[in-house]
């Protein structure tokens, strides 16, 4: 807890720099994000003909590219930017609402079993020699069953408390983990079996505009509820007994966020397999910023976490010939990033 | 208003209290009295709604201004940010406050003092002035009922004698009915119209303040020698206080 | 100098001293061991996947393999050699798991079958063998991924079969196919070598084979280029990627049972390649055992390739061709069907260039 406390002691400071001057930083560091990545890849495209085949969608232009340049623009590169960035907003989001309702700065959208659900399912599809939507189906569905045995577990005498949860939730996860591993005992050494294993590392190779329609709604939707929900997880984060003092349905409101965090973390996996850290590291740096207010930190975390993502697939996909999974790049980056965090985190306490 | 009816608490299979019963109005302040371990946080966590009762029924308003003992230094908001908090309930799921929630926040930390806290982060407080704070947030919660567990027990004197003012403030106003738990009988005697001594497990008497804290009542209720004085001070109106003869004090 | 060099040396020298060794039932194995039987081998296990296929071709039989991998009888029922030895599709493939630690065994499940020999990976670590070693069985180990280890095996096996005389014979058969088609893909001009890409996963996400695979060099031996030669191993990559190769031409693994190439051809990306539309993406073929990774039958692949690369430069016959390889290795003929499977004519049957391998096509 301690962590979450020492954040706010740079509030009265930060409150010198106009919101709207923050809030506008943080969305240029996004747009700038968003282009970068769209102008660079190995297909090689100058970044002012990428930008002139985006505009050409909304103004008439004289096109001066090939038909491949503007497949690769509109039909590779745009669909999977957007996808990363949305997938790291949601993440990102997750993460913080999460850190606040468990009042625990450790706490990852992968706490409540769902990421293991969901790439058990996903992995059972391939190993069913399925791709495409009934993949994401499956990723989704088995994601949305390992939240419901979470929550059937954890709950006793009508209650579920922090700690139940957490501790389902790991037996959960291990469980599911455990089943990925008996499929990939399962699987087939020639085909499935490194799909699977690449699956799982995550990836945005195969973003389309159909993926991003699929995982779209799942990911704006749970985004969008907590967002509505930003006040009521401030009240949250004072603890259990405090929020339910104030009148709040404290159990059911704890479920709504995990339903929220559910739908963003099942459709981001489905789509882009698990992909690990962002949803615990670029909340601390958000908080960083602008504390652990959730009316400001979820709009932070969502652009930070979307520019972070955007910039690890963007190295990814271009660093080499060969695609690098994410979860490696997220991990390599988000491990000393998060090192270095929790010191400065740990250093400003020791100083008040 | 506030109050229990032939109310009993139970923890596993052993009760914590049994049969108590008051009705407290607006305008009135009862205090709760009781030995450590004798159930005086269950009461006011039954009175608040957050321990179910075993036996007999809770009166009270939906909502309730409570103020716990245990409030950590660990909320990491700005102070206004916590009263407003108050407010939750009645915003519903997917509301934030708007100006008139601020508008009520702030009108509560003037009531209790301490407008000038608003700015500032709620975790860089004294235990005294948080607190405080959390009056305000109880109060700006609109509830007619406020239930304190024991609001001074980490205060020095001069943030006791700050809070026992700020409570007689609002009783003042007559808007409140208000029930706070204590270790010292010098503060229900300061403030208190009733007090609720909890003898035993099935044990209690209930009356006003004054009567109820006899030097009898007081020497069972702690089981150690109290006495009763009415002290006169210079320029003041005499007051009526406890003195506990504590142990090897002699001169 | 590589290890597959001294291997691949050590493993033809073996051979060619075999028959002159006064105890003809020890030989060396690819990981540089002697192996020693005490009698002919009359049951036989074998472990890595494609070894099960080139153990029934050497031996002319499936009588004398016991146990095999999961994976390997998946090809021998998927392919044409279930159906020429159909004892084959009765030997026990429970000796190993099929998944992440696939090619460790079950000890116990082995020493029922009371293997004389058990061929297992010799380059995949020593947890794999350790076991087998430690239950008392014989262990042959082979390596894998490049021509003169491919012809270690084939070596390995028919030494094993105690038919040495069976791995020249088929050794002799790929020398003279190589020299046959370097002699023609020699003359192929710089500006005219095709750009290939092989994909070996296109199902689920995209994975190409890179520089010293086993693909590489017969893409290479065929007059091609690998166009993604610029990588190591077979790693993912993404329709980018591809996109910036452009090749002239697509191979498809034969491992992906549901892939065929109108995965290519519906991909907004990969069907603007000019392979695609050329239409010139093609599905690896499945005979005795998978065209494309090294075996037994990887002389035919060489000339398929060729084939479908240079129309006009090489002509191979390679419905005839299969047949008297198949003569060869198995003893037996193909009908028009079995050729029609092998060569996947209802998948490739629209690609470019692929009507000369139909039956009314050959003599």
């Amino acid at each position: 807890m301690s962590l979450l406390a020492t954040a706010s002691g740079d509030t009265p400071q930060k409150r010198a720099l106009p919101r709207w001057a923050g809030a506008l930083a943080v969305l240029a560091l996004l747009l700038v994000a968003a282009l970068t990545a769209l102008c660079i890849g190995r297909f090689q495209i100058a970044p002012q003909r990428a930008i002139a085949i985006l505009l050409s969608r909304v103004a008439p232009m004289t096109a001066d590219w090939s038909a491949m340049d503007e497949r690769i623009i509109l039909l590779v590169r745009a669909p999977r930017v957007l996808l990363a960035a949305l997938c790291g907003a949601g993440l990102a989001v997750s993460g913080a609402a999460l850190q606040g309702v468990f009042r625990n700065p450790l706490v990852a959208p992968q706490i409540l079993g769902v990421s293991p659900g969901a790439a058990f399912g996903g992995a059972l599809a391939i190993s069913l020699g399925f791709s495409g939507f009934a993949l994401i189906g499956a990723a989704f569905a088995a994601g949305a069953v390992a939240l419901a045995l979470v929550g059937a577990l954890a709950r006793v005498e009508g209650r579920s408390d922090t700690v139940m949860l957490v501790l389902t939730g790991v037996v959960i996860g291990a469980l599911f983990a455990a089943l990925v591993s008996l499929l990939q005992f399962l699987a087939d050494p020639n085909s499935s079996l490194p799909a699977i294993v690449f699956w799982l590392m995550g990836s945005f190779s195969a973003a389309t505009w159909a993926r991003l329609g699929i995982a779209a709604p799942g990911v704006l939707a749970g985004v969008a509820m907590l967002w509505f929900m930003r006040f009521r997880i401030n009240v949250l984060s004072l603890g259990e007994e405090e929020a339910r003092a104030l009148g709040l349905p404290v159990e059911r409101d704890r479920w709504l966020v995990f339903a929220a965090v559910a739908l963003i973390e099942g459709a981001a996996v489905a789509v882009a397999g698990v992909v690990g850290w962002v949803g615990l590291v670029v909340p601390h740096a958000a908080r960083l910023l602008v504390g652990c207010d959730q009316r400001a930190l979820l709009p932070v975390s969502a652009a930070l976490g979307a520019s972070y993502l955007l910039l690890v697939d963007s190295l990814a996909r271009s660093a080499t010939a060969a695609e690098i999974p994410l979860g490696v790049i997220t991990a390599l980056i988000g491990a000393p990033v998060f090192a270095a965090l929790l010191r400065q985190m740990r250093r400003k306490e020791l100083a008040r | 208003m506030i109050g229990l009816e032939k109310a009993g608490a139970q923890r596993g299979r052993r009760w914590i209290f049994t049969d108590i019963s008051f009705m407290l109005e607006a305008g009135r302040i009862l205090s709760v009295l009781g030995p450590n371990g004798r159930g005086k946080t269950t009461l006011i966590k039954a009175l608040a709604g957050l321990v179910p009762l075993a036996a007999g029924r809770r009166i009270a308003p939906s909502v309730i201004g409570y103020v716990s003992q245990s409030v950590g230094a660990d909320i990491p908001y700005r102070v206004l940010d916590v009263v407003v908090m108050g407010r939750a309930r009645g915003l519903g799921l997917f509301g934030a406050p708007g100006a008139a929630d601020n508008r009520a926040a702030l009108d509560a930390l003037e009531l209790v003092g301490a407008r000038d806290f608003a700015e500032r982060p709620f975790d860089r407080l004294s235990g005294g002035e948080r607190q405080i704070v959390l009056l305000a947030r109880a109060l700006a919660t609109g509830s007619p009922a406020l239930v304190l567990d024991e609001p001074a027990s980490a205060l020095d004197l001069a943030n006791q004698n700050r809070l026992l003012t700020v409570l007689s403030e609002v009783k003042r106003q007559g808007r409140h009915a208000i029930l706070f738990s204590t270790h010292l009988p010098q503060h229900a005697l300061s403030v208190s119209d009733d007090s609720l001594l909890m003898l035993g497990p099935s044990e209690h008497s209930i009356g006003p303040t004054r009567a109820i804290l006899s030097e009898g009542n007081l020497t069972r209720l702690y089981g150690l020698p109290v006495r009763r004085v009415t002290l006169e001070d210079e320029g003041r109106a005499p007051i009526e206080t406890v003195v506990p003869l504590f142990a090897g004090a002699a001169p | 100098m590589s290890c597959a060099g001294i291997i691949g040396g050590a493993a033809l020298i073996v051979a060619s001293c075999a028959p002159l060794r006064a105890q003809a039932d020890c030989f060396g194995d690819l990981a540089g061991r002697e192996v020693c039987l005490p009698r002919p081998a009359q049951r036989v296990v074998t472990i890595p996947m494609p070894s099960a296929s080139t153990f029934i071709a050497v031996d002319g039989s499936a009588q004398r393999l016991v146990g095999m991998h999961p994976s390997s009888k998946r090809a021998i029922d998927e392919g044409l050699l279930g159906r020429m030895f159909p004892q084959a599709r009765a030997i026990d493939a429970s000796v190993a798991g099929v998944g992440a630690d696939g090619f460790m065994p079950n000890v116990e499940t082995l020493a029922l079958l009371d293997p004389d020999v058990v061929v297992q990976w010799g380059d995949r670590g020593d947890d794999i063998v350790g076991p087998l070693r430690n239950a008392g069985l014989r262990t042959a180990l082979l390596r894998y991924g490049t021509e003169p280890l491919a012809r270690g095996n084939l070596t390995l096996m028919a030494d094993i079969a105690g038919k040495p005389e069976r791995a020249k014979e088929l050794i002799a058969w790929r020398a003279a196919t190589i020299a046959d088609i370097e002699k023609t893909a020699r003359d192929i001009p710089e500006a005219r070598r095709l750009r290939v890409v092989y994909l070996q996963r296109a199902a689920t996400g995209l994975a190409a084979a890179g520089a010293n695979s086993y693909y590489d060099f017969y893409i290479r031996l065929v007059g091609g280029r690998n166009a993604a030669d610029g990588l190591a191993g077979a790693p993912s990559i993404n329709a980018e990627q591809i996109a910036q190769w452009d090749p002239d031409v697509i191979l498809l693994n034969g491992f992906e049972e549901r892939l065929t190439p109108a995965r290519i051809y519906d991909d907004e990306i990969l069907s603007a390649t000019r392979a695609a539309r050329e239409r010139r993406v093609y599905k690896m073929p499945i005979g005795g055992y998978r065209w494309d990774p090294p075996s037994q039958e990887s002389p035919l692949t060489w000339m398929w390739l060729a084939d479908l690369l240079y129309p006009e430069a090489f002509h191979y016959d390679l419905r005839a061709e299969i047949a008297r390889a198949y003569r060869l290795l198995y003893g037996q003929t193909p009908s028009q069907a079995d050729l029609d499977e092998a060569l996947r004519m209802p998948i490739n049957g629209e690609a470019r260039f692929y009507d000369r391998f139909a039956a009314s096509a050959s003599k």
